[in-house]
């Protein structure tokens, strides 16, 4: 199913969509455009590069209450945190589509599965949105990403550049249940096609088949004691990066009431590995950074098969001190060719 | 590269280079090319062949002062390429007792502003392919043509409303003195912020704030932040919660802002560090102003020998409640 | 945020938090008990003490967890019992009541105020004034903890 969205009408769209529930969709805010509820005059900004901060937080939310407390005399009531509704995240670009993939398999492929991600998952319909002009930032081609096509989406979207329009086409169920709407606002496409554009991003000479394997006995390389030096140990790489989802569980409240939420944490907090004895197994930034690049590069791949990076370029924008995962890649020798 | 910046470069290698070898120094902390040419990070230099990687343009914003900190536990001695803000950093660090003045060669580099990606990609329309600087313009490199800019309008917002492009304080000064600057709009958005009714002024903040990730790149990034244990991290009591709330937000940032009150030497690396650009500054800048109308003009780092304000008081100082 | 930040609710009754020094303003507290003066039951008073032991963050955590008003108070500057911790509390307070103002307080939400052991008429006066001040702007909500309602 395709149907065409005119460029007049996308205000429209937006507040259609929202009547069905939640829209999420990339906003511009302030300097920087974020992943984040639309509400009436916004600014959505589709045609921006990747947002500030990935898209991870729909279905791994910042914070996340999952159960209330309450003792009432002598009873101790329990209840569930938050009620789910449905969500559309629209724009979601393919590089964070793959991301929700290795998500997927570290929340939902393990015995038990991940309720909460569960739930917010199944009620969510992600609309893609293919990338018409990469960042300078963006290195997804490196991971064999097609940044114009999103096989895991439910709806792919094609920004018209010139004309502003927006073609949809179902790729699913679920995605064909969306597409079903008032006849004057999605057209029918009639065979109109909004062609690939050519998108090619850098690749910075990264040669990657064969690292993770090269990686293995490697913890105790000489290249770490150099990596770490410039890394600030803020969390800003962990909490830009769509692929990275750890947690912390925390309480609030008091003997009586109060909540039990999770909420997002970083392997570069010293507290991170801090045990209640007093003991830190990670004492200092280098044992925190080789923790991080070791994740992406050995033991996701290890796990899973691939490396845990999609290429979406938010370290490289974001990091104070520019040590990104490139720089990481290619100190630990995946690198040929350098263009500089 | 510009060709002055070019010998420049040449100049501050030739002394580092000197020092290096001959032992003066065992860690030069300076600035090398990161992936892209509007990229310069920090660069840990032992020998001759890191400092052939040494750079020095209108990129090389972060502030190496900080990592003073931790590198001094393994080298004897340290050199540093200090800009203005820098060398208020390291003023900054040596009054709070946390490094030892002779371990420390602080080579001085005049600065003239540096220049801020987004807004040359902003200014320019596209991502510029590259860029030229000559007599206080930049040319953008774009595929569609050039645009020429005056280079004051590209500078970081850290660099803008800077007072001190000289650093104050060196072993060895490297470049020509740009002498002292004037900041007329320094506190241009704070006053603006302080005539708006109370309830506007919470709902811009919590607007700002609201976009807050607690990364901490502010507080990692900066040079008063110097505490071994942050309030952040204690637990006994708990003073940081974790939760992504309103509150939460506006605990941690005016009580960042709150412990540099007499220490923040306005060099704007949290702003610059913040990935979602809260305006940090702000608070920091309300903070100088403020101590500044009621206990007497201060700018910290100057000097280290001055007392910062929240450290002293005279009998008759004024208040800012309504009981004096 | 919430359409008013100060909307009155029906039977609202302030919550103003006192954190009282030692040597001075707490007695002045006791004093205004034992000369049978009357003070609003919304002061609730916590003993400091010096107010230059007072933590900036006890006032945002007072704000946080339902407070709608606070006030320090502490001896007159030159009676400090360390002497000079009221010296150093008086810049300290002046400059974080201005940064709290900055973030979009009301000036009547945090107050400062010096009162001695023999104040006992001005400890209850200020006590009365304050919370009626308060009463005036209504509750506060900002940085109020949205869960704290739900765990109260």
């Amino acid at each position: 199913m395709k149907k065409i969205v005119t460029a007049d009408k996308l205000p429209v769209l937006w507040s259609h969509l929202a009547g069905q529930g939640k829209l999420l969709l990339p906003v511009k805010e302030g300097p920087t455009v974020l992943f984040k509820e639309w509400t009436a005059g916004d600014e959505v900004a589709l045609d921006a590069p990747t947002s500030a901060i990935s898209p991870k937080d729909i279905f791994f939310p910042r914070e996340e209450t999952y159960m209330r407390y309450r003792c009432r005399g002598p009873v101790l009531e329990l209840s569930a945190g938050e009620e789910f509704e449905p969500v559309t995240a629209f724009g979601v670009h393919p590089c964070d589509l793959k991301a929700f993939e290795m998500l997927d398999r570290v929340y939902l492929d393990q015995d038990p599965v991940d309720e909460l991600y569960r739930d917010r998952r199944a009620r969510t319909t992600v609309v893609a949105l293919a990338c018409f002009a990469p960042d300078p930032f963006c290195f997804c081609s490196v991971f064999g990403i097609d940044p114009v096509s999103a096989p895991g989406a439910d709806v792919i979207a094609h920004l018209d550049r010139q004309s502003g329009n927006l073609m949809l086409e179902a790729q699913t169920v679920k995605g064909e249940a969306l597409l079903k709407g008032d006849a004057s606002l999605l057209t029918e496409a009639n065979g109109q096609s909004y062609g690939p554009a050519l998108v090619k991003t850098a690749d910075f000479g990264l040669k990657l088949s064969g690292l993770s394997e090269n990686l293995k006995g490697r913890f105790e390389d000489p290249a770490w004691d150099k990596l770490y030096k410039s890394c600030l140990g803020c969390g800003v790489c962990t909490y830009v990066c769509p692929t990275c989802y750890c947690f912390d569980v925390e309480d609030y409240g008091h003997e009586m009431a109060g909540e039990r939420f999770r909420c997002w944490d970083s392997c570069m907090y010293g507290q991170f590995t801090l045990m209640a004895g007093g003991h830190n197994p990670r004492p200092s930034r280098k044992e925190r950074i080789r923790q991080r690049f070791l994740h992406k590069l050995q033991y996701y791949p290890e796990t899973y098969g691939e490396i845990a990076c999609v290429g979406c370029g938010r370290c490289l924008r974001s990091c104070p001190v520019n040590l990104d995962i490139v720089q990481a890649i290619i100190a630990l020798g995946g690198e040929q060719n350098v263009q500089r | 590269m510009a060709e002055r910046y070019l010998a420049e470069l040449t100049k501050i290698r030739d002394a580092v280079r000197q020092d290096l070898l001959g032992g003066r120094i065992n860690l030069l902390l300076g600035w090398e090319k990161g992936h892209y040419w509007w990229q310069s990070r920090p660069l840990f230099a032992e020998d001759e062949k890191d400092l052939e990687r040494l750079t020095w343009d209108s990129f090389c914003a972060v502030n190496l002062s900080r990592y003073l900190l931790d590198e001094l536990k393994d080298y004897q001695k340290i050199g540093v390429l200090v800009k203005g803000c820098d060398s208020r950093a390291f003023n900054r660090l040596l009054q709070d007792n946390m490094i030892a003045r002779e371990r420390v060669v602080l080579y001085g580099l005049p600065c003239p502003g540096m220049l801020d990606y987004s807004l040359l990609t902003a200014v320019a329309g596209v991502a510029p392919e590259g860029i030229d600087e000559e007599n206080g313009r930049v040319v953008l490199k774009t595929v569609a043509g050039e645009k020429t800019v005056e280079r004051d309008q590209l500078l970081l917002y850290k660099c803008r409303d800077c007072l001190y492009p000289d650093p104050v304080v060196y072993d060895q000064l490297l470049l020509i003195p740009r002498g002292a600057k004037e900041a007329p709009e320094r506190y241009k958005s704070v006053t603006a912020l302080e005539e708006l009714p109370a309830d506007e002024r919470y709902a811009y903040w919590d607007k700002e704030l609201s976009r807050c990730l607690r990364c901490y790149a502010c507080r990692q990034a900066c040079p008063y932040c110097s505490c071994r244990e942050c309030f952040v991290e204690q637990d006994k009591p708990r003073w940081q919660g974790r939760a992504y709330q309103a509150s939460e937000n506006f605990l941690f940032h005016l009580v960042r802002a709150y412990h540099g009150a007499g220490r923040c030497i306005d060099c704007g690396e949290c702003q610059r560090a913040c990935p979602v650009v809260i305006p940090l500054q702000e608070l920091n800048r309300k903070l100088i102003k403020d101590l500044n109308e009621l206990y007497g003009q201060f700018e910290a780092g100057l000097n280290a020998e001055l007392e910062p304000p929240l450290l002293t008081y005279k009998p008759n100082d004024p208040a800012a409640f309504s009981e004096k | 945020m919430p359409a008013a930040l100060n909307e009155k609710i029906a039977g609202w009754e302030p919550l103003v938090v006192a954190f009282c020094c030692n040597w001075c303003s707490y007695a002045g507290g006791d004093l205004a008990g034992t000369s049978r003066l009357s003070y609003p039951a919304n002061v609730k008073v916590i003993r400091v003490p010096c107010s230059g032991r007072l933590n900036p963050m006890f006032v945002l955590r007072a704000f946080q967890r339902g407070a709608d008003g606070v006030l320090v108070a502490g001896c007159h500057p030159g009676d400090c019992h360390y002497s000079t911790g009221n010296y150093h509390s008086r810049r300290r307070l002046s400059s974080f009541k201005r940064l709290v103002e900055f973030a979009g307080f009301e000036p009547d939400r945090f107050e400062v105020r010096w009162i001695s052991s023999s104040e006992g008429d001005k400890f209850a006066d200020e006590m009365e004034a304050i919370t009626g001040r308060i009463k005036a702007l209504g509750p506060n909500r900002k940085m109020r903890d949205a869960r704290w309602q739900s765990v109260t």
